[in-house]
């Protein structure tokens, strides 16, 4: 069980926290086209290395979190 | 009974405890031990050497390590499959069988497959039984008729196999291991103020030296003595079988009072690796007779068990392991009839015998008689517990062994001991006092300002490469795959040592490559004509050590949730319904007779799973509206509005009413399966997309205990109930909502909704009082005929009215136009969640709707999951469907392609019993009361 | 041309390219050792039980090419049909059976959905008192499912490809693609370049990696799923055995050995070291099924890399950059696939056209939003 930085509530176990993944900015809906809609629904840079991502301290404070993880080796940040 | 036959006088450094005989059986008979035996140092005493039969070929097999690792002697316990005998602790009265054998250990007719045994070369299997076709299954039956290991029963456990449990440490140090290093590490770790912790996988610490002459057991004596005085929690009979990553390490306990296992899950803030060396075989022709051993075996035998392991030796020696051997031998009585010395180029050709050894042949073609053939040919690293943690083994080919490639290691990682280096017993121990003293400074036990201890690199012996004879012989003991196998496979093609393990299945059996892996390595790189470094090495796969699933579970425990009335459900007879984390009524005995309480009277259903939401701020308005497809800003105080909520690709999601209760408070009802999710939605959207909205979401799902009163007669019910709150019509109109006293109990939430179909009143009640207000409305409305109803009840009134259930009517593609929400949905709103696909899917029509369904048959159900099929092509499928008590007929909810949707259209349903039926799609989705005018009343 | 990866997709898509449209200049690079990926790595169920005909009609022609696989390739790959049962713990489980087993029917696929009487005949270890934490309601039962020796299909598939003259190229990988005006002009490789028009991407867990370098976006995210294996006890359990609701399944092997799998990991990830997590809920949710089994040892726990689409649905056929192709987002099921997206990516690399049977599993179907339907009823899907 890797462990996640919860500005919060300190360094816990991974299994307090709902995985929320690459964060990706939502179109404007009015303006968006379905490319563009679409990228954003399904689209993800599922990067080998650092990347940044939000976790959920479900169990926990209960907030959104961003935090960096490397997806190869897990070892993790804080942005 | 048997005699303890081969038992030695007592030994400085024995186990065993005299003073406490004991019996137990093998086989059926009854053996004498001593407590502090193994089940192998017992039966070896008693002059048993055969324990088990080989896998493939169903050779003898006796003692080789002496060692948890040995291969030869794997048993039945009672009723616990592959019990390692050669560590295991008899008992008084244990069961102990030999496995898979028939008809017994003596004359085993499977060994029959040593006589076909050129046929069984590596990679058999997938060279025959391809044509014709069908033999393949057949001689699958007799390969499964055959295979190995012990037996496991369906029936019940007893209680003492069937106990586990875990608990969580926090160590600053850990130390994976208990030998000299291991020791020596812990205690100064524990010394620089560390909080440490020692696991040993042996019953005793001391590693080697246990089994040393008198100067490594005195020094023995006093490791003991230091670490009893230095606060290191010690756990013996116990192994590290994980490394996980961020330092989460996993141990399993054994020998424990209450449980049969436990597993121990640690967050080392440092772990020192500390297992020491694993002796390895020698491959050559008859390595496997029983009779042939590890020198590590004998002087286990001899040292700590007082076991005369032959009577005859032949000694095959590279280093001062076998050496001592020989000298131990002579001590035991054994005569040493010839010590063969690898160091000058000797080598054993083959053992003579079958079923136990005979006798050696010599390079030349000499032949000795002997019961005993001891090899002593180097060592193997156990490094899984370093790989895991990141190491890339490097070979090392003047010690002829592997080593971690400590450069890769994490911080929080430290090897010690054998698996780095060699020296005497001061050098190691000044080595493994570092690395302690390093790990406590590395979990910050020690001031930051200390600096980082100078670990003294351990000098590491030069050792002959000696993997093999020339013969061949058995390179994996556990799988019988042999030296032979294995050029097969690089003959083959199979020449990576991952595929030549593959192929051959060497390294996959019960000993997981921890004696076998480095001479595979060796055998392909020669077959090749690679290095061992080029060949490279076979990963180690975890566990470290096999672990039991009991332990692994733990007492593994679901919770359940029930309401407040569940005492009540369960003294009138409810059938308990498993709905994700609640255990509901399902009914009452009578599901078609509670609907019709409800249709004709007065019901209520215990509703409290339904997920409830406490929304505060200025700015819900804002939230509900992008939340829910419809239209929000305009709800006044004292309303309910029924909404759905689509995810951003216009799928359903969840739907439900919320009520605004003050001005800036409002009250939000979801699925009760959508609970969580739905709290964590409405948390995403606020803290992620708008974290400036001033809203506050409390989860009050559990807080409240909630009850639905439904039917014609609801009114008059509750109206015996309620105080201070006017239930009349004009003053309390259909989705409105109030707040109150109800049977006497403030802070009531009463909403005028109609899931059913029916005029009807949804409580939520202060959760302890849920019970009172229950049974206050059954008391106060028994003239009235209500009844309570449950899930079975509520599934048939709301298909009755046509109501969708989310999941249900709906799956995880549907649009919201497909589940028939057009009404609701407002793609005027600027935004909302999901409303850019569903612009889209309003332009381009949806592919397929909800519709009504009655088939015209009307006493024929289709389960739900029928399918719909028009000209062999499927075109929709029944999602819900019920007898009506209602109408007296068969009801149902219908997902169709929108070309059948057509009120009115003919379709066929297929039934699963292959028969079809046609149906009519009806004009609405409610069969009951399509206006509304029952629950507007 | 090139094939990235050797998979049995990518050592499948070879073979059929040699045998069926005697193609044979393909080099297919795989950067470790032939099986090394998820195809090395996955507990080898075969079922055909999907939930759309779409989905029937594509894992059917799988099953029957796997049946005649051994004949054709001459290598016993050890099909054993045993039959596949996916247990329904809950009402709306069991309504998702009946749905698949009448879609199943009408494809003319062999299921039914059996109660807690028939299971327990079929499985005698299995708890189906309704005392369960989750009680067994009944199960699809799936005579046909199977498992299979995943390496031995591997094997063969390389074997036969190699004797028609493919190039398997193990300890190479494609470090690059070179795109000239929106196609496909060579590769780049540890091991030096490549001309070529045409590459297929047949990398799964690497997917994204690999298409990258041709510019082309995937939506597929990496996930590892693990399984693991027990040691060995004298057989019992026939079937194979799945639980969506408690995340497991199981078969038990010819040598006797358990293989457990599970649901993908939590997180998104490229790590294959596996996790204790892991092994501990799949403990946990065995004993459930299975109570008597305390004792049994788990021998061996590992990871392979999943490529999970967003609509449980495979990836196949052209991309914008013409002479790319992509056989990807086979994520936790993909190994059953192997033959028949083997066969119908070459028919596509061949003629240039996509066979009507993955004409829904194109990458379009994203920007498009019609999305395949096996999302409909997502469980464990292997
Ligand atoms: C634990 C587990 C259990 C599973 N169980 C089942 C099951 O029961 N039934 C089922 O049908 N499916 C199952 N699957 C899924 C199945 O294993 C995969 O879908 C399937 O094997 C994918 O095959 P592939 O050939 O596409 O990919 P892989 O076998 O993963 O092959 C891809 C190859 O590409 C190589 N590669 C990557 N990048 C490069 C590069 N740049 N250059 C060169 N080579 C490269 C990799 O080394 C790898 O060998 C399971 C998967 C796992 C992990
Ligand atoms: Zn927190």
């Amino acid at each position: 069980m890797i462990l996640i930085p919860c500005p919060w509530c300190g360094s816990r176990d991974a299994g307090e926290f709902a995985y929320g993944g690459e964060p990706t900015p939502r179109p404007d809906p009015r303006t968006a086209t379905r490319e563009q809609w679409r990228g954003y629904l399904y689209l993800r840079n599922n990067v080998a290395g650092w990347t940044t991502e939000r976790w959920y301290h479900r169990m926990g404070c209960r907030r959104y979190l961003t935090v960096q993880r490397n997806t190869v080796t897990n070892e993790v940040r804080q942005p | 009974m048997k005699r303890q036959t081969r038992r030695l006088d007592r030994q400085p450094g024995e186990v065993i405890d005299r003073g406490s005989p004991l019996e137990f059986g093998w086989n059926g008979r009854s053996y004498p031990a001593y407590a502090g035996d193994t089940i192998a140092s017992a039966l070896a005493a008693c002059g048993e050497r055969v324990f088990s039969r080989s896998f493939k070929y169903h050779r003898r097999r006796g003692l080789l390590t002496a060692s948890y690792t040995d291969p030869g002697c794997i048993v039945q316990v009672g009723d616990e499959p592959n019990v390692r005998g050669a560590h295991r602790l008899v008992t008084p009265g244990m069961d102990v069988r030999s496995q898979d054998t028939w008809p017994s250990l003596a004359f085993d007719v499977k060994a029959a497959n040593e006589l076909v045994g050129r046929f069984l070369p590596a990679g058999f299997y997938y060279k025959t039984f391809i044509r014709p076709r069908p033999l393949w299954p057949t001689y699958e039956r007799v390969l499964r008729r055959f295979s190995h290991g012990g037996v496991v029963s369906p029936d019940p456990l007893s209680p003492e196999l069937s106990s586990y449990d875990k608990r969580q440490v926090h160590p600053d140090v850990l130390v994976a291991g208990g030998g000299p290093a291991g020791m020596t590490a812990a205690v100064a770790a524990a010394r620089a103020g560390a909080r440490v912790m020692l696991v040993e996988e042996e019953h005793s610490l001391g590693g080697h030296l246990r089994w040393g002459d008198k100067a490594d057991l005195a020094a023995l004596h006093d490791l003991r003595s230091l670490l009893a005085a230095s606060g290191v929690e010690v756990l013996t009979n116990s192994v590290v079988f994980g490394r996980y990553d961020h330092n989460h390490v996993a141990i399993v306990q054994r020998g424990l009072p209450h449980v049969y296992e436990r597993l121990v899950k640690a967050r080392a803030k440092t772990l020192v690796v500390s297992p020491g060396l694993i002796e390895r075989p020698y491959v050559f022709a008859g390595n496997d007779v029983p009779g042939v051993m590890l020198s590590t075996a004998v002087r286990r035998l001899i040292n700590l068990y007082a076991v005369k392991p032959g009577d005859r030796a032949v000694v095959l020696t590279a280093n001062p392991q076998g050496d001592a051997a020989v000298v131990d031998l002579e001590r035991a009585g054994v005569e040493v009839a010839h010590v063969v010395d690898a160091r000058g180029g000797d080598d054993l050709v083959r053992v003579l015998g079958r079923g136990g050894v005979k006798g050696v042949e010599l390079v030349g073609g000499h032949r000795i008689e002997c019961d005993l053939v001891v090899t002593a040919v180097g060592w193997t690293a156990p490094l899984t517990l370093l790989t895991m943690a990141g190491t890339v083994a490097a070979y090392d080919s003047r010690a002829a062994r592997y080593f971690p490639g400590t450069a890769t290691l994490p911080d929080d990682v430290l090897p010690a001991g054998g698996v780095v280096g060699d020296g005497t017993l001061d050098e190691l121990v000044a080595h493994a006092d570092a690395v302690g003293r390093e790990a406590a400074r590395r979990a910050g036990s020690m001031s930051r300002r200390e600096p980082a201890a100078e670990i003294p690199a351990l000098p590491v012996d030069a050792h002959p490469e000696l993997f093999h004879g020339p013969t061949h012989g058995i390179v994996d003991f556990s799988e019988d795959v042999s030296s032979r196998d294995l050029l097969t496979a690089v003959e083959e093609g199979y020449s990576s040592a991952e595929l030549a393990k593959r192929y051959t299945t060497a390294t996959m059996g019960p000993t997981q490559g921890k004696l076998e892996s480095v001479n595979v390595v060796a055998i392909i790189a020669e077959a090749t004509g690679r290095t061992i470094s080029q060949t490279g090495t076979t990963t180690w796969r975890p566990p470290y050590a096999p672990v039991t699933l009991g332990a692994l579970a733990g007492r593994h425990r679901e919770p359940v949730r029930y309401s407040p009335m569940h005492p009540w459900h369960e003294r009138h007879g409810a059938a308990p319904l498993v709905a994700g984390a609640w255990i509901r009524p399902d009914h009452y005995g009578d599901p078609a007779g509670e609907v019709l309480a409800v249709r004709e009277r007065v019901g209520i259903i215990d509703v409290t799973p339904i997920g409830k939401l406490d929304l505060r701020g200025p700015d819900v308005p804002k939230l509900l509206n992008l939340l829910y497809v419809n239209r929000w800003s305009k709800l006044e105080v004292g309303r309910v509005r029924y909404g759905v909520m689509c995810a951003e690709d216009g799928v359903v999601l969840d739907d439900g009413v919320t009520g605004r209760l003050g001005d800036q408070h409002y009250l939000m009802s979801t699925t009760s399966s959508g609970a969580a999710s739905v709290w964590e939605w409405v948390e995403s959207w606020l803290q992620t997309e708008h974290p400036g909205w001033q809203v506050h979401v409390t989860p009050v799902t559990t807080s409240y205990a909630s009850i639905n009163v439904a039917g014609p007669r609801s009114r008059e019910l509750l109206g015996r109930v309620v105080a201070e709150i006017d239930l009349t019509p004009q003053a309390f109109p259909y989705m409105h909502v109030r707040t109150g006293r109800v049977a006497g109990v403030d802070g009531c939430v009463l909403w005028r909704i109609g899931f059913t179909g029916e005029l009807s009143f949804e409580l939520h009640v202060p959760a302890s009082y849920g019970l009172h207000v229950w049974e206050t409305l059954l008391d106060s409305g028994n003239d009235l005929g209500v009844r309570a109803f449950g899930i079975e009840a509520q599934r048939i009134l709301r298909l009755e009215k046509g109501h969708l259930i989310v999941g249900q009517d709906t799956d995880g593609l549907t649009q919201a136009f497909s589940a028939g929400l057009d009404g609701l949905i407002r793609l005027d709103k600027d935004d909302f969640v999901g409303r850019s696909e569903l612009v889209w899917q309003a332009e381009a029509a949806a592919e397929s709707r909800l519709v009504g369904l009655h088939p015209n048959d009307a006493s024929v159900v289709p389960e739900e999951g029928s399918q719909l099929i028009e000209a062999g092509v499927i075109c929709g499928r029944v999602t819900s469907s019920r007898w009506s008590p209602t109408l007296h007929r068969s009801i149902c909810l219908a997902q169709v392609a929108t070309e059948f949707a057509e009120p009115g259209t003919l379709v066929t349903v297929r039934l699963p019993d292959g028969r079809s039926v046609p149906a009519t799609v009806t004009e609405h989705l409610a069969s009951v009361d399509p206006e509304g005018a029952r629950l507007r009343g | 041309m090139v094939i990235v990866g050797g998979g049995v997709h990518g050592l499948a898509t070879a073979y059929y390219l040699a045998r069926n449209h005697g193609i044979t200049n393909v080099a297919v690079l795989e950067k470790s050792y032939i099986g090394s990926g998820g195809s090395g790595r996955n507990t080898a169920i075969l079922r055909s039980n999907y939930l759309t005909p779409d989905g029937v009609r594509f894992y059917d022609r799988s099953l029957k090419l796997y049946e005649r696989l051994a004949a054709e390739l001459n290598y016993n790959v050890m099909f054993s049909r045993r039959g596949h049962l996916t247990l329904a713990h809950n009402d709306s489980s069991l309504r998702t059976m009946r749905w698949r087993a009448e879609v199943n029917k009408a494809s003319g696929v062999d299921s039914e959905v059996i109660g807690p009487a028939d299971i327990k005949k079929l499985v005698p270890f299995m708890d189906t008192s309704e005392r369960a934490r989750y009680p067994i309601l009944g199960a699809l039962y799936h005579p046909p499912g199977g498992i299979i020796r995943h390496d031995a299909v591997v094997w063969g598939y390389a074997r036969a490809a190699d004797a028609m003259g493919v190039h398997v190229h193990q300890d190479t990988e494609l470090t690059g693609i070179d795109v000239e005006q929106g196609r496909v002009t060579g590769v780049r490789t540890s091991r030096g370049s490549i001309a070529t028009r045409v590459v297929v991407n047949c990398t799964a867990g690497w997917s994204t990696l690999v298409a990258n370098l041709a510019g082309v976006r995937l939506p597929v995210q990496t996930f590892p799923l693990q399984a693991a294996v027990t040691e060995p006890v004298r057989p019992f359990l026939d079937t194979v055995v799945v639980s969506g609701t408690l995340h497991v399944y199981v078969s038990q092997t010819d040598r006797g050995e358990l293989v457990f799998g599970a649901s993908v990991d939590p997180f998104a990830s490229y790590s294959t070291r596996g996790t204790l997590e892991f092994v501990e809920g799949l403990a946990g949710h065995v004993l459930q099924l299975m109570p008597s089994l305390s004792t049994l040892r788990l021998l061996r726990q590992w990871a392979g890399l999943c490529d999970m689409t967003p609509d449980f649905a495979p990836i196949m056929g052209h991309t914008e950059v013409d002479g790319f192709l992509v056989d990807v987002g086979w994520g936790t099921y993909g190994f059953k696939a192997g033959p028949v997206a083997g066969e119908t990516m070459a028919e596509c690399v061949a003629t240039g056209r996509t066979p009507e049977l993955i004409s829904a599993f194109g990458l379009r179907r994203f920007a498009d939003g019609s999305l395949v339907g096996e999302k409909g009823a997502a469980a464990v899907g292997h």
